[in-house]
């Protein structure tokens, strides 16, 4: 999966197949399972990449609206083209690479539209509760509750390139370089120090407000 | 370069952990991708979308709710289809008759038939991501989805 032969000083100390060698492993065979009929294998992959698709959808600050039909059009193409696709271990990469696209075309056709404003474009946190969420509201959690926000909100507000590459690192599990490289259309080299830089900033605006 | 001991995995798996707890993927997206498993459809030639208007037209100024003119081809069958308000508007080519079924998911889709000429409407207009799938002489035909 090591694209090119750059010296690994240069870069961060993550390989390049980072997730990949144990999150990442199967999705070959799993795509494989899934064309000859195995619907447990579909829904691993979904299990497995949801989260990424999902993070690439957000990186891009849709709407809830269009954030849902980009997703959906994303996995209904992803089952439609399932057997023709020409790298199987790369399916995550694919389903990265058709969500930047399909993001990139919403947010074409809102700037075409010469929407009055644009609230569609704001990011918002869903108000529905998470199981998580309701146990996090337990009083003895609040505390770190209230830690996750702050930390939520210093991520928000950093610089577009840097909320994009960590929304989107962020992913659970977490993407190799080559889906981050497909997802935000940047090289894979520039990964591992531009992730560096914004984690850094991260860590400083989080330390100013004295959080953690 | 981690001289001043700043840990990047520590903090970047917190982030994951926030990530998971507040935006997370939400579970009715998730079952609807995991559904998706029944449009797999091997037999099926794809009709790979070939103009867009929202990315192939220049835009008409001033104009708004201009209909969206879409082409998809799979070898020798193009579809054109006009999106707008009212439904689809859409011909088949070469003309010719066939069964076309609107899909809006996995478990929603609605018939319509296109004539002699390869002419068919419907006037339901998508409401998300739909594809075509057409019928037509011996083969299946399916647009790639698009979102509405």
């Amino acid at each position: 999966m090591r694209v090119g032969t750059v010296p690994s000083a240069a870069y961060d100390d993550l390989p390049y197949t980072r997730g990949g060698t144990v999150d990442r492993a199967d999705v070959g065979a799993l795509v494989q399972s899934a064309v000859d009929g195995d619907a447990a294998a579909w829904k691993a992959l979904v299990e497995g990449l949801s989260p990424l698709v999902w993070s690439v959808v957000r990186a891009h600050r849709l709407g809830d609206a269009d954030a849902h039909e980009v997703y959906q059009t994303v996995w209904f193409r992803f089952a439609q083209h399932l057997g023709r696709i020409r790298e199987p271990e790369k399916a995550g990469s694919w389903l990265a690479s058709t969500a930047r696209h399909e993001c990139l075309k919403v947010l074409k056709s809102l700037r075409r539209l010469t929407v009055t404003s644009d609230p569609q474009l704001l990011d918002r946190v869903s108000e529905d509760r998470t199981p998580e969420q309701s146990v996090l509201d337990s009083e003895e959690a609040a505390a770190e509750s209230e830690r996750i926000r702050w930390m939520w909100q210093e991520f928000e507000e950093l610089g577009e390139r840097c909320r994009q590459l960590l929304r989107v690192l962020m992913a659970s599990p977490p993407p190799s370089y080559q889906e981050v490289s497909a997802a935000l259309g940047i090289a894979v080299g520039s990964i591992g120090p531009l992730r560096q830089r914004c984690l850094r900033r991260l860590r400083a605006r989080l330390d100013a407000r004295g959080a953690l | 370069m981690h001289d001043d001991g700043f840990d990047g995995e520590l903090l970047e798996e917190e982030l994951r952990q926030a990530a998971t707890i507040l935006d997370p993927v939400p579970a009715q997206l998730r079952q609807l991708a995991v559904e998706a498993f029944a449009l797999h459809d091997l037999d099926a030639r794809i009709a790979e979308l070939t103009f867009d208007s929202v990315v192939d037209a220049i835009p008409v100024r001033g104009a708004t709710d201009v209909p969206r003119m879409l082409t998809f081809r799979a070898g020798e069958v193009t579809v054109d289809v006009e999106v707008s308000a009212q439904g689809l508007l859409g011909q088949v080519l070469p003309p010719q008759q066939a069964r076309i079924e609107v899909l809006g998911g996995p478990q929603t889709a609605t018939s319509v038939v296109a004539d002699d000429m390869g002419r068919f409407t419907s006037d339901a207009p998508p409401t998300g991501p739909f594809a075509l799938r057409l019928r037509t002489g011996g083969e299946t035909v399916v647009t790639e989805w698009l979102r509405a």
